[in-house]
């Protein structure tokens, strides 16, 4: 009896001890994933900037400079150096946070990020949340009705949301909500008269104003985001309604739903509490996948609005040769990625049991 | 009866919606107008990198520095040619014309409270040449050196500035080139030498500020965002009726133009051809627009075998439609203009005569005959992003091939564009120039004259080395005109230039460019001209 009770704990220390030792090796494995992944990406990058046909030197001194002038600047951006060797400075800076200074506004390459990128996270996450928020409604209503009319009408918006360029709703959503109809303010974060009321705290407007107890601002910050927040929602919610669609037809098609309903079960009841929640792990991918693309995607939407965020950055530098700049901010959408991905692995965990 | 209950249930929901709608919009704040004391514009200022006087070389940097730094003289507002006292209240030059001594205004200020004086203007003026970057140029055209220039720049006292020439230029050409000029503007010495690194001068600290005397001060710049330029309490001169100029970043036109309709800015920097036509009929908005000095041309390599003949450069420029490109595509962006000099320097050809040519097809395939090419050739035009440059290219195209010319449009970006033009890497292009003086002399000394044609000699700030167009004669000639002493005779002798230059010459002149704004009529007193824009002359 005392042996098999020493046995069943030698096995329980010997579960424990490999579950510790599968977690490890799942964390090591991880790392190294993630770790050869940026390597990867900044170096793919940092070797495709130097070899597009972009000139940083006539990017900062202009067209009309001396040979003279073009030189020194030349020699001062490192760029008479081998390559491979710019390449090794690159790296050695960057493992310590040192991106260098970007070319276009003279300035460290993660200083300029960490002004630019709050505006671009709180307008996306507004952004997700109204395309969840709606999108997954519309999605569970176009499965349970489904060749209806509601499904038809959620479709039709699905398609107007993937095929209309943003640029365009942007300028027409101006058009009629702050020229015409005046409902909202117009392009920027915030009006002129607030620039120097709002205390630079969090980068986050709407956190800044309401934590400084600003509500006057906060209104007004409130009336700049809604709508190219609801504009950037747009393709969001189609994506994510269709996907949603999609997964809960499947559910509602298995026999679990058909015992649900032949039990006396709610349909409401089955479609919510049973067959949605099979479908929340997809759903939440989905959804993670969104705002991804939404952090690193909303160029067009920031420059109709004049929203000074990270897409914009990034485009503009790229236009004008700014390679540090684009190498940092390539980075840090790799990052992003990988941590929503680890993310989104965790919610994999917590919602699905078989995956633990 | 069922019509008047749908009726009366759509009639509720409208209301519902109004309600709602008016709800949300109260809820909101969404108030619209621009402060009583403070300008706000709209302008894409994407391209600002640095504030150093000695460095900048775009338009909108340039703007800010000219009302945030003081230059020695100024041009008046009124008629550019004109000089009028800046920092300097007045000017005595020797008898030899080699030396020039500005008398400057008492009681300066720096925004740091430090007193500024004779000494640290020497000093900007010498720091612009030993720190050699873009804007050295406008002062080793002249003579200046890192060798001689602590010599030719010195303060005697706090209040004197005497500048020393190694020959005798035209004193008003020196004054617009070199004393009306961002080079020439008052720094703050003591500061900026302060946040020295590594023996830059201030240059990297200067990136993102101004330390200057000026009616403004640079109190905030986010970069891709907004410029807030605060008035100097401690200015010298009369100080500004606005307190504020709010520069917000808008890079889209059509945004730009949704703003100044709904009276959230001033003034409107970006606007489209047709948002300004159709903003001229609309009350409440007026379109101001000026000739700046910047020429839009067709620019031929000379080192091609066939462009390099005279006859076929001249055929080029029949094959431009002028008059029709100034009704449509150029409409509100520029006037024709074939000559190298623009409208408004001191020995520019009037408007008349500075555009003779017109399409003519014949006439060029004439000449293309005599020159030999009977049949026509294929060449390449490379061009940048400039939104009117493309339908320019593509009209000089579609004329070219009606007389055989294959015209093989290529789009770059400028950034690569520049690049290949500087490496002489390409036959022809379209592009801009803009010359910092008005005076025939800014473009004859660039666009004509080059001191040295060889590849190796990479004199890649002419544009005329760029085109590998060298003529002893041309140079000859811009020399004569340049230190002849007779006013009327020297202005005779670049209009002589100007007109063997549109026959002969290395480059096919097309437009002289607008700088076009939406102003709301709430804002008074507007004021440039093609150098300059003065804020502190603006009011509300």
């Amino acid at each position: 009896m005392t042996s098999l009770v020493v046995a069943r704990a030698r096995l329980a220390r010997t579960k424990r001890q490999n579950g510790v030792l599968r977690f490890a090796a799942s964390v090591g494995r991880t790392t190294v994933s993630i770790a050869a992944t940026l390597l990867g990406l900044v170096t793919l990058t940092f070797f495709i900037g130097r070899l597009l046909p972009l000139d940083p030197v006539i990017a900062i001194l202009g067209d009309n400079v001396s040979q003279e002038a073009y030189d020194t600047m030349y020699r001062k951006l490192g760029l008479d150096q081998p390559l491979i060797v710019q390449y090794g400075l690159y790296l050695k800076n960057a493992l310590s946070f040192d991106f260098g200074d970007a070319l276009t506004s003279g300035r460290p390459v993660l200083e300029d990020i960490a002004r630019v990128f709050p505006a671009t996270i709180e307008l996306a996450t507004v952004a997700v949340v109204i395309g969840t928020g709606i999108g997954i409604p519309m999605g569970v209503l176009s499965a349970m009705y489904r060749d209806s009319l509601i499904d038809h009408v959620v479709r039709m918006i699905g398609l107007i949301g993937y095929s209309t360029p943003n640029f365009w709703l942007g300028l027409m959503g101006l058009t009629v909500f702050y020229a015409s109809l005046g409902w909202v303010s117009g392009p920027g974060r915030v009006d002129f008269a607030y620039e120097f009321t709002i205390e630079p705290g969090t980068g986050f407007l709407l956190i800044d104003t309401a934590l400084q107890g600003q509500w006057e601002a906060f209104r007004n910050v409130v009336s700049h985001i809604v709508l190219p927040a609801s504009i950037l929602s747009f393709g969001a919610l189609a994506y994510i309604s269709r996907m949603t669609r999609s997964f809960m037809i499947e559910q509602l098609g298995q026999e679990y739903v058909i015992t649900a309903r032949v039990k006396g079960m709610s349909w409401a009841r089955t479609v919510w509490v049973h067959a949605f929640r099979n479908v929340a792990v997809q759903v939440v991918t989905v959804v993670a996948l969104s705002y991804a693309f939404l952090l690193e995607g909303a160029v067009l939407t920031e420059t109709v609005f004049a929203w000074p965020g990270f897409g914009r950055y990034l485009t503009n530098a790229l236009l004008a040769g700014d390679m540090n700049a684009v190498v940092g901010c390539t980075l840090l959408i790799g990052i992003i990625f990988v941590a929503i991905n680890l993310l989104t692995d965790l919610l994999y965990r917590i919602f699905d049991p078989r995956t633990r | 009866m069922r019509m008047n209950r749908i009726s009366a249930r759509t009639h509720r929901h409208h209301l519902a919606a109004t309600v709602g709608a008016a709800a949300l919009t109260l809820a909101l704040d969404v108030s619209a107008a621009t402060p009583p004391s403070g300008l706000i514009m709209a302008w894409n200022i994407d391209a600002i990198s640095t504030f150093d006087p000695a460095q900048i070389g775009e338009v909108v940097t340039n703007e800010i520095i000219q009302n945030t730094c003081d230059p020695l003289v100024d041009f008046d507002t009124a008629d550019e040619t004109k000089i009028v006292p800046r920092l300097a209240k007045s000017w005595d030059v020797s008898e030899d014309g080699k030396q020039i001594t500005f008398h400057l205004q008492e009681g300066m200020k720096f925004p740091s409270g430090n007193k500024a004086t004779a000494g640290d203007l020497a000093w900007s003026l010498q720091r612009v040449v030993k720190l050699g970057l873009g804007n050295a140029a406008t002062l080793t055209e002249y003579g200046f050196t890192k060798g001689n220039v602590d010599q030719m720049f010195t303060a005697p006292d706090d209040a004197t500035l005497v500048m020393k020439l190694d020959k005798p230029y035209p004193v008003t050409l020196i004054l617009q080139a070199i004393a009306a000029n961002r080079v020439a503007v008052l720094m703050d010495r003591q500061t900026i030498m302060k946040n020295e690194v590594n023996g830059d001068l201030g240059n990297k600290y200067l990136a993102t500020r101004t330390e200057c005397v000026g009616p403004y001060r640079l109190a905030k710049w986010n970069a891709g965002e907004a410029v807030i330029l605060q008035a100097n309490e401690d200015y010298w001169g009369k100080k500004p009726a606005l307190k504020q100029i709010l520069i917000r970043h808008v890079a889209e036109a059509g945004t730009q133009r949704l703003l100044l309709e709904q009276g959230d800015i001033d003034v409107a920097r970006d606007l489209t051809p047709e948002d300004l036509a159709d903003l001229e009929k609309r009350p409440g908005v007026t379109i101001d627009k000026v000739l700046k000095p910047q020429l839009l041309y067709w620019n031929i390599n000379n080192a091609d075998p066939i462009l390099s003949n005279e006859k076929v450069r001249l055929a080029m420029r029949y094959l431009i439609d002028y008059d029709g490109l100034a009704k449509t595509v150029m409409a509100n962006i520029g006037v024709p203009r074939a000559s190298f000099a623009q409208i408004g320097a001191v020995g520019a050809l009037d408007e008349k005569e500075g555009q003779p040519f017109k399409l003519d097809l014949e006439k060029a395939k004439k000449l293309l005959t005599e020159a030999g090419y009977p049949n026509g050739f294929e060449v390449s035009l490379l061009i940048g992003t400039h939104s009117y440059v493309s339908p320019l290219a593509q009209s000089v195209q579609e004329n070219a091939a009606k007389i055989g010319v294959k015209l093989k449009i290529e789009r770059m970006s400028n950034a690569q564009l520049f690049s290949r033009v500087r490496g002489r890497e390409y036959q022809t292009t379209m592009q801009g120039w803009q010359t910092g003086v008005p005076d025939a002399h800014g473009n004859a000394s660039r666009q004509i004259y080059n001191p040295d044609n060889r590849f190796e000699a990479k004199q890649t700030m002419f544009p005329s080395w760029r085109a590998a167009y060298f003529s002893e004669d041309a140079n000859k000639k811009v020399d004569d005109a340049l230190f002849e002493k007779d006013p009327a005779k020297r202005v005779q002798l670049y209009q002589a230039l100007q007109r063997e230059m549109m026959e002969k010459g290395p480059q096919a002149y097309m437009f002289q460019i607008y700088n076009v704004a939406g102003v709301r009529n709430t804002l008074k007193g507007w004021t440039w001209n093609g150098f300059r824009t003065y804020y502190d002359m603006t009011s509300k």
